[in-house]
């Protein structure tokens, strides 16, 4: 009977891997994921996503479409609020403490850089869905370690 | 048999300890090493992303993530020896996100049905399959991928994560289920009883005589 499962088990990994294999395009990207490691920078983890740590239950149908998420570092938090417009998304952020920073949007494609006000808030236009991850730099003038967050999907 | 250690892609054998080491060795920015790990868990990532039926592009997004939080985390992994039940997890957490995400408007079971199922009510694929049907081991083929598709939800996710190559660990596919590692083995056996039961009715279906 084990014998049997073994068996069935194999003939159906050999279906998947012929019939579901990963696209070539999507393993290189894997392949390519590691160049976006930035070894200087902290990382500050996520520790919060609306869509995942929140009771799915307890999601109301209207505000879905308005994702929280937090990131956090030592006594840093970024708190990220992701909207979705059609096929696009934004992101509108805040640093708390408040502070100025230069923030890089970065996703595969492309990297989009833009600047807190003096309270630590920003805000993106239209970004494409797929991964994405905020690098934050100190501003203009300033000094200290670069910050990454970890990767979500917008 | 071992689960942990099999044959992949290349036909190199990758065991546990095989997996800390290029887990340590990518940490220190050896790029053959990461390769090493895309090679080995690729297709276990792949596996929970179908496994959740998400749609290609939603799957693609999770497979993509997935990787690209590895590679950042690749320094600060606690238990490189376990970066294969690490990665599950990750992938999972990224299945559920995309899930619950309100942009994602068809309703989940019809886009996925369109997306994994074969051959239902489709003239053209019905054709094919009816073609496929000359040779028995693609008719086999065939039944079992439609009775693969036609099972439960649970059965449905557990089989298609053991079903990735290299085979994955009970840990990894646990953790790819937000499971106990206990329940594996049973539902395994469950599940695979479930399958035969499925193709045995697609066989009867088709046979002529009935």
């Amino acid at each position: 009977m084990n014998e049997s499962d073994d068996e069935l088990e194999a003939e159906l990994r050999r279906l998947a891997a012929d019939r579901e294999p990963v696209p070539a395009a999507l393993v290189q990207a894997a392949l390519d994921a590691f160049g976006w490691r930035d070894i200087d920078a902290e990382l500050a983890e996520l520790v919060y996503d609306s869509l995942v740590d929140t009771d799915a239950a307890s999601l109301v149908r209207g505000t879905a479409d308005q994702r929280l998420v937090s990131f956090a570092i030592g006594g840093i938090t970024i708190d990220v609020e992701v909207t979705s417009a059609g096929p696009g998304r934004s992101v509108m952020g805040q640093i708390a403490p408040p502070q100025r920073a230069t923030v890089d949007i970065r996703y595969p494609q492309d990297t989009v850089t833009i600047e807190t006000d003096e309270l630590g808030r920003f805000e993106s236009g239209p970004l494409p869905p797929g991964p994405a991850s905020l690098r934050l730099r100190p501003p203009p003038g300033g000094e200290g370690p670069a910050i990454v967050t970890d990767w979500i999907s917008l | 048999m071992w689960r942990g250690i099999a044959a992949n892609g290349k036909g190199v054998l990758v065991s546990p300890d095989d997996t800390g080491l290029l887990v340590r060795s990518a940490a220190n920015g050896d790029e053959a090493a990461w390769r090493g790990l895309v090679t080995r868990f690729s297709s276990l990532v792949w596996a929970v992303a179908r496994a959740h039926r998400l749609t290609n592009a939603d799957a693609a997004d999770v497979y993509q993530t997935t990787w690209l939080r590895l590679a950042e985390h690749i320094g600060r992994i606690e238990h490189p020896d376990r970066v294969g039940a690490w990665l599950a997890t990750a992938a999972r957490r990224e299945c559920l996100q995309s899930l619950r995400s309100a942009a994602k408007t068809a309703p989940t079971d019809d886009m996925d049905r369109l997306d994994i199922t074969p051959a239902v009510g489709n003239p053209t694929e019905e054709a094919v399959l009816a073609a496929e049907t000359e040779r028995e081991d693609a008719a086999r083929a065939a039944a079992m991928w439609r009775a693969f598709s036609r099972l439960s939800g649970r059965c449905r996710e557990l089989l298609r994560i053991l079903m990735a190559t290299p085979p994955p660990s009970y840990a990894e596919v646990a953790a790819a289920l937000g499971l106990p590692v206990g329940s594996i083995g049973p539902t395994r056996a469950r599940c695979l009883q479930r399958l035969r039961e499925e193709m045995a009715g697609i066989r009867d279906g088709l046979s002529p005589s009935s």
